[in-house]
């Protein structure tokens, strides 16, 4: 074996320009061919399809309305990516973002209903600090279940999801029942419990900054610090961590726990800050998209807030489909299932 | 509880065990040769809805179990084409599966029927009684008084255990989910077992998917699954992964699920929701013990590649 | 086998080899790590596709795409690491994919009595009815033998077979191999060891760098010429400590200091509370290397972790330079005091997701000048990182290009890399040359002399005897977890250390 000079990571503004367009290039590619598979059965079905990709691409665009709507999707969106892509990085799958955010909007809205006469100052972080911790409780069942027994943590996460329906269903029908809906629903949590507006009309809350914050701390936590560089060779490869002396089984643990809690805190500012209460059913399919984004980022926390925002804009666009075109919503579900497709297919083709 | 009321308690926790028993099995024969489903739930809702849909359009409940059979297997097809042949991640890829599944029983049920104020409904299967066994006093009665696909899942599962056990093929097979490379270097098809059984166990799924709205439902509804797809993970595990200890363990499964369900019409002082939640609570608790003692099978989860050279 | 070429990625695994094996011989095919050899022979027995090349039996062109082919023409391979399936029976094992009578319903009395025929025949002793996972290596070895000669092979290929076998072990294996040989089978015999090659084989073909470099009889063969032939010139066989004839490579310890290593009676339970490792004591003291001796399993694994807090003794004590391992965090061990050369690579020691940096700096993540006040500095790891890369000769792109990019070879420099990398009182490094070529060997050899000349201590932990005996001063040898005796080097004897490795002292 002759010895190769190691050539020096490529440095210079010109060099790191390519390195960053030759990543986002499978990405694109895999953004085209989705929408060009799925015009084409749209296109079959009778429908306009050139109306239908300006749809669901501008309606964020088009209006300041749809773009405060896009916001106010990525903000869970956001956080479930992290809840996803955080216990990821230690080779854990949370699959449980859905019922961790709804022990998170349970815990706030309960905080916020029975202490809702304290003033903003107070109530405000307690109800956020009860949807973190009841997010933490929920994720550190299925983490103890792995530290204790092995428990398979993806089996768990998800079990977990359908007692917390239950749960809400609980809450919001025994508990604190607004009679005046006919949708289970509880009573609305105390005004010093919401969210202060950055714009009133369409009304914008401030948990936008509050995630944007989040995601940063996640980011260095994760990419910077000597603890997130555990968490990540963990993931990596466990047997090699503890032979190293990294405590493996507590990272585990710990991954889960903050999974749960980022989880946990997107059912608070869903609470705080879009419904003002506990509905059934609130948690709509973000857990289900923030899996697809951590995926599709490939569990780079950078990129997360990047693909997050793009999946907003298109659900944004989906639902503004159903309602002008009567396309279902659940096709751009497939559009978004078929990229995370192309984005890992780039990869093996990559390789070769 | 009488004796008619026994004997009615059991009958339905034999039929609440088949989708248990199909998608179980179906996620242990993948697991066998290495290829672990995490998609059990997304195949199911697909099954259940082209299954009801083909045995709608065609008023035909055989051609629905078919067609779910069929889709099944291309999910499974599609599973063992990107772990095996791209050797994807298995977790991520049965994910993108579940996720794929999920939003297409809804979109086909929508496109074929629309939005309609009564929903479309096919007949439930009938119960074939098998002459003389249905006889036997309480058992027969249990056991021989079904629908078909109940007599099915005792063929399938008793097959299963057979073929792995009894046969020299069963031998090769278990092979491939405990050392790849050494079934390969004795010339034993890897990549062909591997693909056959997770479309097999593909086609399982779908089958269980269907079931449920010819057995509950009589139509297809979005919640209609509730979970069972990844109860049945819990029960291949439950089961060690072997078909004998799976059908027994289904028993459990379903015994609790129409416990709940019983509790709840009959009524009693706790609360509905607490009823709801049993299933998922008891089959946590169940696990707990099991997951120290079960042996998966020793590849679970991974891809094999030949010429790798340096397998971690 | 006619101008093979093989090429994984852009590495040219092999390069144009040409191979002629005679009936009725033993054919040694030697070289070093990465010479080539495992990969010529996976090219045979239908496990690699080759890029080209063609490969002829009984002067016949045959096609082989896969071990069913070669199994059909009348191959067999008997692989480094066995290839068997561990919960499976030994009988289950070898008649794994062999057409069976009744094949629906598994009769396999007829088969047993095959294989106790064949067991008869070649002195391979085996139990048909035992567990795979019970056995020890010796009983597996003859399982994968076995495996062979039930389908009726006329070519058996084995892959470094003695790694594992005590010399006594090695001494039988050959004898059965000498029956095979004189009823018309061959047989090719892959090792890097060349006094196996000239105790064993009828000729002999050296590789080099995936080329065909000679082909000799024995009786034209001399250790000297072998020795230039493996390593070409890019070594200097006359200095070379590889190859060193000479009895001390350097000079004694000095015994009346305080060890940096001590281990008192030290006990690691499993997890069926059997032990593991049983009432060890064991120093260390500075300018020494102690070799550990035995077959893999013995403990080995055991003795290491615990020496780096990562099993806790059920009893007994284990300091370092005075540090109590119990009362302190591995991660701080590693800081100052121990440098670890994990036993398995891939399974211990890398992360192939990670960057080369990333895996460079395992374990010194919380030290300076990597880190501060728990944030990573990764200026100054890449600059170490490229630093490293240089010095070790680990082919990559750089400190951030992807693990999984590296081959074994430079995955095991990243391993030698990382544990040299910060100075420490103690290295304890587990088969450190494994998968090695000889230049690379040497390099490691002389790091190791190097600690020691420097006042370090060594435990070099190793299932290469030659290894041990070329560089310890003392050998101590495992057997069940226990030390069934320590040698040191003017008592070394290869065949009393065989029979420490089999117990034959504990046991009788």
């Amino acid at each position: 074996m002759a010895l190769e000079l190691t050539p020096d990571a490529p440095s210079g503004a010109a060099t790191r320009f390519k390195q960053i367009a030759d990543q986002l290039l499978p990405y694109l590619i895999a953004v085209v061919v989705a929408f060009i598979v799925i015009g084409l059965v749209i296109g079959l079905m009778g429908f306009d399809v050139l109306t239908a990709y300006r749809t669901i691409l501008f309606t964020s665009f088009k209006s300041k309305n749809g773009f405060v709507q896009t916001l106010l999707k990525f903000v869970p969106l956001l956080l479930q990516a992290l809840a996803f892509t955080v216990p990821l990085a230690a080779g854990k799958f949370n699959i449980g973002g859905e019922g961790q955010m709804l022990m998170g909007a349970i815990g706030a809205a309960i905080v916020g209903i029975i202490f809702a006469d304290l003033p903003l100052l107070i109530l405000l972080p307690l109800v956020l600090l009860a949807s973190v911790l009841f997010g933490a409780l929920w994720g550190a069942i299925p983490a103890w279940l792995l530290y204790q027994f092995n428990m398979n943590e993806i089996l768990t996460t998800v079990l977990l999801n359908f007692i917390s329906f239950s749960l809400v269903d609980y809450v919001a029908v025994e508990l604190f029942r607004d009679p005046a809906a006919g949708h289970p629903t509880t009573v609305p949590i105390g005004a010093g419990g919401e969210l202060p507006l950055l714009i009133s009309s369409p009304p914008l809350h401030s948990g936008l900054i509050l995630a944007i914050l989040v995601a940063a701390a996640v980011y260095i936590y994760t990419n910077k610090t000597s603890a997130g560089y555990e968490l990540v060779v963990t993931g990596a490869n466990p047997r090699a961590a503890g032979v190293f002396g990294i405590p493996v089984r507590r990272l585990f643990f710990a991954s889960l726990v903050i999974g749960g809690m980022l989880a946990g805190l997107s059912g608070g500012i869903e609470v705080a800050g879009s419904h003002h209460r506990l509905i059934e059913g609130m948690q709509s399919n973000y857990l289900l998209l923030g899996i697809i984004i951590g995926l599709i980022a490939k569990g780079n926390n950078l990129a997360v807030p990047f693909v997050a925002f793009f999946i907003a804009i298109l659900e944004v666009g989906a639902s503004a489909m159903q309602r002008t075109l009567l396309i279902p919503g659940e096709m751009v579900f497939i559009v978004e299932a078929l990229i995370l497709l192309f984005v890992l297919l780039s990869d093996v083709f990559k390789k070769r | 509880m009488d004796q008619a009321q026994l004997t009615n308690f059991a009958k339905l926790v034999i039929l609440a065990m088949v989708p248990y028993v199909l998608a179980s099995q179906g996620t242990m024969l993948g697991g066998r040769t290495g290829i672990f489903n995490v998609a059990q739930e997304g195949i199911m809702l697909v099954g259940a809805s082209v299954g009801f849909l083909a045995a709608y359009l065609s008023n035909s409940l055989l051609v629905g179990v078919l067609a779910a059979t069929l889709v099944g297997g291309v999910f499974g097809l599609a599973l063992a084409y990107f772990t095996t042949t791209l050797r994807m991640n298995q977790f991520v890829i049965g994910l993108a599966l579940f996720f794929i599944g999920l939003a297409l029983s809804t979109l086909l049920f929508k496109f074929a029927i629309g939005v309609t104020l009564r929903p479309p409904l096919v007949p439930t299967l009938p119960n074939i009684a098998i002459p003389g066994l249905a006889q036997i006093p309480f058992l027969g009665e249990v056991l021989f008084d079904q629908n078909w696909l109940v007599y099915f899942t005792f063929i399938v599962s008793a097959f299963l255990y057979y073929l792995l056990y009894q046969t020299s093929f069963g031998l090769e097979l278990r092979a491939v989910g405990e050392n790849p490379k050494a079934a390969d270097s004795l010339g034993v098809n890897v990549t062909l077992l591997r693909y056959g059984t997770a479309i097999a166990g593909g086609m399982l799924m779908g089958i269980a998917g269907a079931y449920l709205p010819m057995v509950y439902t009589g139509t297809f509804t979005e919640g209609i699954v509730q979970g069972r797809g990844w109860l049945a993970i819990a029960l291949t595990f439950f089961g060690g992964w072997r078909p004998d200890f799976i059908f027994l363990g289904a028993l459990f499964f379903a015994g609790v699920e129409v416990l709940a369900l019983r509790v709840q019409v009959i009524g009693s002082v706790v609360p509905y929701q607490i009823l709801l939640m049993l299933p998922y609570i008891a089959t946590i608790l169940v696990m707990m013990p099991a997951f120290k003692g079960v042996r998966a099978p020793a590849f679970l989860g991974q891809n094999y590649d030949r010429e790798k050279r340096t397998q971690v | 086998m006619q101008a093979v070429r093989k090429t994984f990625g852009s590495v040219v695994a092999l390069n144009e080899v040409n191979l002629h094996i005679n009936r009725n011989e033993i054919h040694g095919l030697l070289g070093g790590n990465g010479a080539g050899k495992t990969t010529l022979m996976n090219v045979l027995y239908g496990l690699y596709k080759p890029d080209s090349g063609q490969i002829r039996l009984d002067g016949q062109p045959v096609e082989i795409h896969s071990p069913r082919d070669a199994i059909r023409q009348g191959i067999g391979m008997v692989h480094q690491h066995f290839l068997q399936v561990d919960t499976y029976t030994v009988l289950e094992n070898i008649v794994l994919g062999t057409a069976i009578k009744n094949r629906p319903t598994m009769q396999l009395a007829e088969a047993e009595q095959r294989v106790k025929a064949l067991s008869d025949q070649f002195g391979l002793t085996v139990k048909p009815q035992a567990m795979l996972e019970t056995l020890p290596m010796g009983a597996r070895q003859r399982v994968e033998i076995l495996k062979a000669l039930y389908r009726g092979i006329k070519i058996l290929i084995l892959d470094e077979p003695t790694t594992n076998l005590t010399p006594q072990e090695v001494d039988s294996l050959f004898e059965s191999l000498r029956v095979m040989v004189s009823q018309g089978m061959s047989v090719v015999f892959i090792t890097h060891k060349l006094g196996e090659v000239m105790s064993a084989c009828d000729r002999i073909t050296v590789l080099r760098e995936g080329q065909s470099v000679l082909t000799l009889d024995r009786a034209a063969a001399s250790p000297e010429s072998l020795v230039q032939a493996m390593v070409g010139d890019e070594l200097d066989v006359a200095d070379s400590l590889l190859f060193s004839t000479s009895k001390t490579v350097s000079d004694p310890p000095d015994r009346t200091q305080p060890p940096i290593l001590a281990m008192d009676a030290v006990t690691v339970l499993g997890d069926n509370r059997q032990p593991l490792l049983e009432a060890c004591s064991l120093a260390v003291y500075p300018n020494e290397i102690v070799g550990i001796a035995g077959v893999a399993g013995n403990g080995q694994r055991e003795l290491a972790e615990s020496i780096l807090g990562l099993q806790a003794p059920s009893a007994g004590r284990i300091s370092i330079a005075g540090t109590d391992v119990a009362q302190t965090p591995t991660v701080k061990l590693l800081e100052k005091l121990v440098s670890y050369i994990p036993e398995d690579r891939l399974q211990d020691g890398f992360l192939p997701s990670a960057s080369v940096g990333q895996n460079l700096i395992l374990g010194r993540h919380r030290q300076e000048p990597y880190s501060k006040n728990g944030f990573l500095n990764w200026p100054v790891i890449n600059r170490a990182a490229r630093r490293l890369i240089g010095e070790y000769k680990i082919r990559t792109l750089g400190p951030d290009d992807t693990g999984a990019n590296l081959s074994g070879g430079n995955i095991q420099r990243v391993m030698i890399a990382r544990a040299f990398s910060f100075p420490a009182q103690l290295v304890v490094a587990h088969n450190p040359t494994q998968g090695l070529d000889i230049p690379s060997i040497e390099f490691v050899f002389s790091k190791l002399l190097a600690h020691k000349a420097a006042g370090g201590a060594t435990l070099l932990i190793s299932e290469n005897l030659e290894e041990l005996l070329l560089l310890c001063d003392r050998i101590a040898t495992l057997y069940r977890g226990r030390i069934a005796g320590i040698l040191t080097r003017d008592e070394f004897d290869k065949y009393e250390i065989g029979r420490l490795m089999s117990g034959a002292r504990i046991d009788s």
